[in-house]
């Protein structure tokens, strides 16, 4: 179980919050008033270590048992996430800061969000691959769908009954700019008109960008039935409230139906230009191309030096003397 | 662990979705839906109105029943019922939104989630079926389908084609290796070959049966299970969850489970039952079903019972492996027999062909179907081997009254396969049968029954078919105790369609399905019928002729119809219920209409065996049915055709046809199917009356097919595993109107239709109506008896008590002067049905006697008739009254105190095998015919002509006598032919200068030989033949043997060929051995073989006589001279290898091989290189993927060794 409070104010601290809320959207950003000098890091490392728990291990328990025929018992591995690629290890950044804002943060509707266990889903070119059984990241890198939702939490009352379910995107761009963030939204350019090439005059947007995947959402939000399993592995008693929560709506052809905030999470470093309290994305009501009509929630995370907090942080964790 | 609090409230929740969506044999309006779009798009139809929303519906629910199921057994455990039923309706869910080639974007294929829940719900020829179908896009998708379809030869074939591509990752490090490298898809690739390493181990060790590796695996799968729930996508992590749950089936199901509790009985045989177990791997079959798996429990803890499961279920199995149980494992007494009998001769030889591929190894197999009662090939009497005698009842009634106590010495197993046909039909049919002692039913009950108060120590198994009621009463006569109940379960491995089938003049024809599985099929509404309008052109208008006739318009738009589809892959049986050959000239005539050519044109199979096999079946039916035999003209259409009156031989060959599929439609009459499991899609019945002539009232009577014979005909339909076998569907052809254009014909043709259509809507009702409930079963003897008490009341007014007595004291000639000669007369019926009565009785009395030689006097025959009573079935069946038993045990004294009162004439009888009334008049004629055969002592010089006068002078001492001689229906055909007996008879036995018969009469002079002179001429032969051998031994016990039998019979060889050459056709005994021994195809080709023996013999004797040449000891020698070629060459089995990335600590290692750069490298199946061999010289070659091999390292050099071959 993922169990460690959100160092709430170690964040606000180092993070300047403009909140917006409009019915039933919200946006906030977060402005990082300066690179950090290790204490972030620091503070962060239990919050992520508690996140990353779960799935180190069971990475370090499949690793361990080793299939050749001269292998005696299995053995201990350490290997998660150090091993773990910089791009995931990026992705898995975004996804953590997502529930770590979530908890932090007073959200549109002002519901009490927790993330009682981590699912991490930044594995996409392995399905390629599972069906291909050849590594080729080249045609990989091109050909790779987006599946499934990148974060989820809960919104429970006193008895852990399930009373909101927080879902959505959380991107990690090494810089923010509006290009960068409009591809993001919107998918990649591709050709107008197919049988010619694509060049400036002749192109347009996929669509198949966030948007385009919070809007298409499926009625059980993709996660369910995997964190419903993960509570019952870890806590089935404790958490028994909450799996039948998610049970029911997994199951039943008409559930009591559990309300549904969107959540869009962009972290990244701001672009050159970027002037203070700059959003990339509508801050004063939700923008044309969101149709699920649930409770929308945007943060954009403006960082500075992002990039060598996720080195820090990851590179920190499981580690006695971090900062020796 | 706590109970978790909120159980209830969960287990509401998932019993209100299995309510709403997943009830047994039910479905919801949409899901019918669903069901007949797929349906539908299959056939290439019109699909109904339908939306993506319905399709995502249909795939939310299946989902919503796949976490359901995951639910219930995290209450109720892993085997829970509940979660069955959801997984198999989630199967289905899936499988038709996929067989509607329906754009669900769903990143794992429909099949693929559909297979596994099929495997988890029970119904793994499904998953096969459905996998077998789609095509993998991928190659993940094969592996992962052949995993999913327990095709474990297929998965290592995947792999090995895996570690071929990817040599470099094959060493101990290589796991750590790629997650220490760099590449941001590492983790991807690392989780990728994880899969791969697992899913060839678990195939690995499943199909060896390797516990411990494979316990690794699954745990390495769960494990990866964990990891994907965590670190992808809800639908990538599901297909991996399925996977590993599948796996922890595949170990439950495995066939090596219940083989090692056998083997534990007898440990020595162990390595034995292993490679049996290891061999349904390679067949296929290593994961059990259901089904088998509850009879296979049973059979491990109880001795006797019945297994009630419907066709396709995978009874022979549980068969086979009772025959291992009782035969090889259990006691250590010299060459125990089990007797497994089947309803047909057609069955006998399918049973024995099945039995030998698995057995013959350790135990003799050996089919009794016709022929003579001890020939050539019955060399199992005195061996000490484990024997196995496959017989219909008939058959083996016969070899009990010659050699009875040699088969009670040694039987330990009955099996008795189709045991619900021990229930007869309550109707007149039935009571004739029992007058004209031709009721199967009547003397399976009788025969069991004996065996069991003689050898009360058999085990016992019965296998049925059908469920309906006999299933009780059936497992507690095999059990021998009224709290028996049967091992069942509904389990089937197709999905079964029953509807009508409409033809019209101008149109194709369109499908009305009306039943599924058992359950009414609606779509809309409650009563909206699902159409299927085929495709197929419409027929073209047939001449008058043909189109005046409504039936033969039926049948050739069946037909037409039939070529249609057969084009398109599908397996069509036409199922007739009379005069097949009647269909079959409407058949052959239409072919050769000018516009029947644009009909879908057979060609002969281009592979070389199939071809041969074709060929050989054609010439076979040149020999016996003529050029231009309709059967020969279908056949050249690809038609191939079968009835209960084809010479045996034919059969076998047309059903090899059928069964490989080289024939695509197949005409038969029901002899086809009884039993028989053969590959068809669609069962056309085109009509379900069967008419005959009642001569004793001149009129025609007609009897409607049966609810059960039409539910084991459609049971047949369905083809698991193959292409396109997700249904088996049967339909009722008939026309939607009048096919004449005659005006005078119209009104005629309106009516049959009418009539038709009427029969159809009767069969409907009653099928749907009782697979509801149960009814009253009846027994035969209790018919039998009941049949009697109402003729004597009919008749003679004599009822109640006074019948009993009555019964004490009457004899058959008595009630009618023409008893005993199969007069359609009411009183010579009940005579005839008394002295039915005392066969029975006679037969149970007579075996008694000769086990235990005491007499039966008084209170002793009493407490024997009671005895036997017991035994019988109409004892556990349900419509017995108590007079019965008081009446048959009155009679059985009354025969032996008055009736048949001296024993030596009850042992003749006994032995003759008729009923003794018929064998008392049959006694008559014994003397002439031993001497006709002791007189023919050159036959084997004798030319044609003076061979056949002394089979027509055998056959005139029978020609006129029903009793026990010739027999015809009193039809005017019938009497033709037997006032034309003699030309029959020169033209079967293949006599020079006689007429064939023409086509069209081919059938009745087949019916003509195979009842009277294959049949009756036999049993009259065989009967003298061995009273002559028991006279010669003087009634003791002495197994024939060739050496001994000319010497004991005082016969010469021609009474031992008699009956040989009535069964082939043949006057030359040497023909009917080589057929027999399957050294030729035709008569021709054994006339041609018999120069090479004559050669072979002048070679060996100087003096050749006539007994020398049909003596059947040379025969014999002859064909062992010419069997002695050069020894065949023995394969190296071992090799010498280097080790690789081992030390080779663990001295043994199971592995895979795997080529390339011109080095085997020798594989763990996880996928580690473990040692190489240079690649030439290889002697394994072929389909190695199918076999298994281990490399030794404890020996003085580490070596190779194939251990097991699936590939030859």
């Amino acid at each position: 179980m993922h169990t460690c409070p959100p160092p709430k104010n170690e964040f606000k601290k180092r993070f300047a919050e403009y909140p917006d809320v409009k019915g039933n959207f919200g946006h906030t950003l977060l402005e990082q008033t300066k690179a950090d000098d290790g204490s972030l890091a620091e503070a962060l490392k239990g919050y992520f270590e508690s996140a990353h728990l779960d799935a180190r291990d069971k990475f370090h328990a499949d690793i361990g048992i080793d299939l050749h025929p001269d292998a005696v018992g299995d053995e201990p591995v350490v290997a998660y996430p150090v091993s773990l690629p910089r791009t995931t290890r990026r992705g898995l950044f975004g996804e953590v800061m997502a529930g770590l804002l979530t908890e932090t943060y007073k959200y549109v509707g002002k519901h009490d969000w927790s993330v009682p266990i981590f699912l991490f889903r930044h594995h996409e070119d392995a399905f390629q691959y599972l069906f291909s059984l050849a590594r080729n990241p080249e045609r990989t890198r091109q050909t790779i769908g987006r599946l499934g939702s990148d974060f989820i939490g809960l919104a429970l009352d006193e008895d852990l009954n399930v009373t909101r379910i927080i879902s959505g995107e959380a991107k990690w761009r090494q810089t923010l700019t509006e290009g960068v963030v409009e591809t993001l939204m919107l998918g990649d350019w591709v050709a107008k008109d197919k049988s010619k090439k694509k060049s400036k005059e002749n192109r347009e947007r996929s669509g198949k960008g966030v948007w385009y995947f919070v809007n298409n959402e499926p009625k059980v939000p993709s996660g369910a039935r995997q964190l419903q399993r993960l509570l019952q592995e870890h806590d089935p008693d404790g958490h028994d409230a909450t799996i039948l929560s998610l049970q029911s709506i997994l199951v039943a052809k008409n559930p009591v139906p559990i309300p549904k905030t969107d959540l869009v999470v962009v972290v990244g470093n701001g672009g050159k230009t970027r002037e203070e309290r700059e959003c990339l994305l509508p801050f004063k009501k939700a923008p044309a191309e969101y149709t699920a009509g649930n409770d929308l929630q945007i943060v954009e995370v403006i960082m500075a030096s992002g990039e060598e907090l996720i080195d820090t942080i990851y590179a920190s964790l499981w580690k006695e003397d971090a900062n020796a | 662990m706590q109970m978790p609090e909120l159980d209830s409230e969960r287990r509401e929740i998932i019993d209100e979705l299995r309510r709403q969506i997943a009830s047994e044999n039910e479905l919801t309006a949409n899901q019918a839906r669903a069901f007949v779009r797929g349906l539908q798009t299959g056939w290439n139809v019109p699909t109904i109105q339908w939306s993506i929303s319905a399709s995502r519906e249909q795939y939310d629910d299946a989902r919503r029943l796949l976490n359901a199921a995951s639910i219930f057994q995290s209450l109720d455990g892993r085997g829970s019922p509940e979660a069955r039923f959801c997984y198999q309706r989630s199967a289905e869910l899936l499988e038709w939104l996929s067989r509607a080639k329906d754009k669900i974007e769903s990143p794992v294929s429909l099949e693929l989630l559909a297979a596994a829940a099929y495997q988890l719900g029970g119904s793994p020829a499904m998953a096969t079926t459905l996998l077998v179908q789609a095509e993998s896009k991928s190659r993940g998708e094969g592996l992962y389908a052949d995993f999913l379809r327990a095709n474990f030869d297929g998965v290592l074939r995947s792999v090995s084609d895996f570690w071929l591509d990817n040599p470099e990752i094959s060493n101990r490090d290589a796991q750590r290796q790629i997650l220490e490298d760099d590449g941001e898809d590492k983790v991807s690739w690392f989780l990728t070959v994880e899969l791969v390493r697992v899913l060839g181990l678990l195939a690995d060790t499943i199909r060896r049966g390797e516990v411990d590796r494979f316990e690794l695996a699954k745990r390495k799968l769960s494990a990866l299970d964990d990891l994907a729930t965590r670190t992808f996508s809800d639908e990538v992590s599901l297909l991996i969850t399925l996977l590993h749950q599948v796996s922890i089936d595949f170990g439950e199901a495995s066939i090596y489970v219940p083989i090692r509790q056998l083997s534990a009985l007898k440990p020595e045989r162990a390595s034995r039952l292993e490679r049996f177990a290891r061999g349904q791997f390679s067949r296929g079959r290593g994961i059990l079903w259901t089904s088998q798996r509850q009879g296979l429990a049973r059979l491990l803890e109880e001795e006797s019972f019945a297994l009630c499961t419907p066709t396709g279920s995978g009874k022979t199995l549980v068969a086979n492996l009772a025959l291992v149980k009782e035969l090889l494992l259990k006691g250590d007494d010299d060459g125990p027999l089990a007797l497994y009998l089947v309803p047909s001769r057609a069955l006998a030889s399918e049973v024995e062909t099945k039995l030998s591929s698995e057995l013959a190894n350790d135990v003799i197999v050996t089919g009794l179907y016709g022929g003579t009662d001890w020939g050539v090939t019955d060399y199992w009497l005195d061996a000490d081997e484990p024997t196995v005698l496959v017989a219909t009842v008939e058959k083996a009634d016969a070899l009990m009254r010659y050699l009875g106590p040699l088969l009670l010495r040694r039987i330990k197993l009955l099996i008795v396969d189709e045991a619900h046909q021990v229930v007869p039909e309550d109707n007149e049919r039935t009571q004739d049968d029992f007058a004209e002692h031709s009721s199967r039913s009547l003397r399976l009950e009788a025969f069991v029954s004996r065996l069991l108060s003689q050898a009360p120590d058999t085990i016992r198994i019965a296998l049925t078919a059908v469920a309906g009621g006999a299933a009780h009463p059936v497992a507690r006569w095999i059990q021998g105790h009224d709290d028996a109940v049967p091992v069942g379960s509904n389990y089937r491995s197709t999905r079964q369609l029953v509807g009508s089938f409409e033809t019209a003049p101008d149109r194709a024809g369109q499908m009305l399905l009306e039943i599924l599985n058992g359950k009414p099929l609606f779509v809309r509404g409650r009563d909206e019928p699902v159409y299927i309008n085929l495709r197929t052109p419409p027929m073209p208008q047939l001449p008058a002729a043909m189109r005046n006739s409504i039936y033969r318009f039926n049948q050739l738009d069946v037909l037409w119809t039939s070529l249609h589809l057969a084009s398109s892959g599908r397996r069509i049986l036409i199922s007739i219920a009379q005069q097949p050959e009647r269909t079959m000239g409407w058949y052959k005539d239409a072919l050769s209409l000018n516009t029947w050519s644009d009909a879908p044109f057979f060609e002969p199979p281009e592979e070389e065996n199939e071809l041969r096999s074709f060929n050989d079946a054609r010439a076979a039916c040149v020999d016996y049915c003529g050029e231009n035999s309709y059967e020969v003209a279908l056949l050249d259409h690809g038609i191939a055709t079968n009835h209960g009156q084809m010479p045996q031989r034919i059969r076998r060959m047309m059903v090899d046809l059928i069964d490989r599929g080289i024939c695509p439609v197949t005409v038969a009459t029901a002899t086809l199917t009884e039993g028989v499991n053969l590959p068809f899609d669609i069962i056309f019945v085109p009509s379900l009356m069967r008419r005959s002539f009642n001569a004793a009232e001149e009129q025609q009577v007609e009897n409607r097919m049966s609810t059960a014979e039409f539910r084991n005909l459609a049971g047949r339909a369905g083809r698991p595993g193959a292409g396109k076998g997700l249904e088996g569907i049967t339909l009722v052809p008939i026309p939607v109107r009048p096919s004449t254009t005659a005006q005078g014909g119209l009104r005629t043709q309106r009516r049959q239709i009418a009539t038709m259509q009427e029969h159809w809507k009767t069969l409907r009702q009653s099928l749907l109506a009782e697979e509801l409930e149960r009814f009253d079963i009846d027994s035969p003897l209790a018919l039998l008896l009941n049949g009697i008490a109402q003729r004597a009341r009919e008749l003679l007014n004599v009822a109640g008590e006074e019948f009993l007595g009555w019964l004490e004291a009457v004899v058959p000639p008595d009630i009618s002067d023409l008893a005993g000669r199969a007069s359609e007369d009411e009183m010579a019926r009940l005579a005839d049905s008394v002295d039915e009565l005392d066969g029975v009785l006679l037969t149970a009395l007579e075996e008694l006697q000769r086990i235990d030689d005491t007499g039966l006097e008084g209170v002793l025959a009493e407490e024997a008739l009671a005895a036997i009573w017991n035994k019988t079935f109409t004892v556990y069946a349900a419509a017995q009254e108590e007079w019965m038993e008081a009446a048959f045990i009155h009679r059985g004294q009354a025969l032996l105190r008055d009736i048949y009162s001296e024993r030596d004439e009850r042992g003749r009888l006994y032995q003759y095998g008729f009923t003794p009334y018929v064998g008392r008049r049959f006694e008559a004629v014994v003397p002439d015919m031993l001497k006709v055969l002791s007189d023919t002592t050159s036959y084997g010089d004798a030319d044609d002509a003076t061979r056949l006068s002394v089979f027509a002078n055998l056959g005139k001492l029978l020609a006129d006598d029903r009793g026990f001689g010739f027999r015809v229906r009193s039809t005017a055909t019938d009497q033709a032919i037997l006032a034309n007996w003699q030309g029959v008879l020169g033209w079967w036995m293949r006599a020079a200068e006689f007429e064939p018969p023409d086509p069209k009469d081919l059938r009745v002079w087949q019916r003509f030989v195979s009842d009277n002179l294959d049949f009756r001429l036999g049993v009259g032969l065989g009967a003298v033949v061995a009273k002559s051998w028991s006279d010669g031994v003087e009634g003791a016990l002495v197994i024939p043997s060739l050496e001994a039998w000319r010497e004991t019979t005082k016969l010469p060889w021609f009474g031992f060929w008699a009956r040989e050459l009535l069964r082939w056709g043949t006057l030359e005994p040497f023909v009917a051995f080589s057929l027999a021994e399957g050294l030729v195809g035709t008569r021709s080709q054994g006339m041609e073989l018999k120069q090479e023996f004559s050669v072979w013999l002048e070679e060996q004797k100087t003096e050749v006589d006539a007994e020398d040449r049909i003596d059947p000891q040379l025969f014999l020698e002859w064909r062992r001279s010419r069997a002695e070629g050069p020894e065949a060459r023995v394969r190296k089995r071992t090799i010498n290898v280097k080790l690789d990335n081992t030390a080779g600590e663990r001295g043994q290692y199971s592995v895979i091989p795997i080529v390339y750069d011109n080095v085997i490298h020798w594989f763990d199946a996880a996928g580690f290189s473990l040692a190489q061999s240079n690649a030439e010289n290889f002697p394994f070659q072929g389909l190695v993927h199918r076999d298994d091999f281990q490399l030794r390292t404890d020996r003085d050099r580490p070596t190779v060794r194939r251990t097991y071959s699936g590939s030859s």
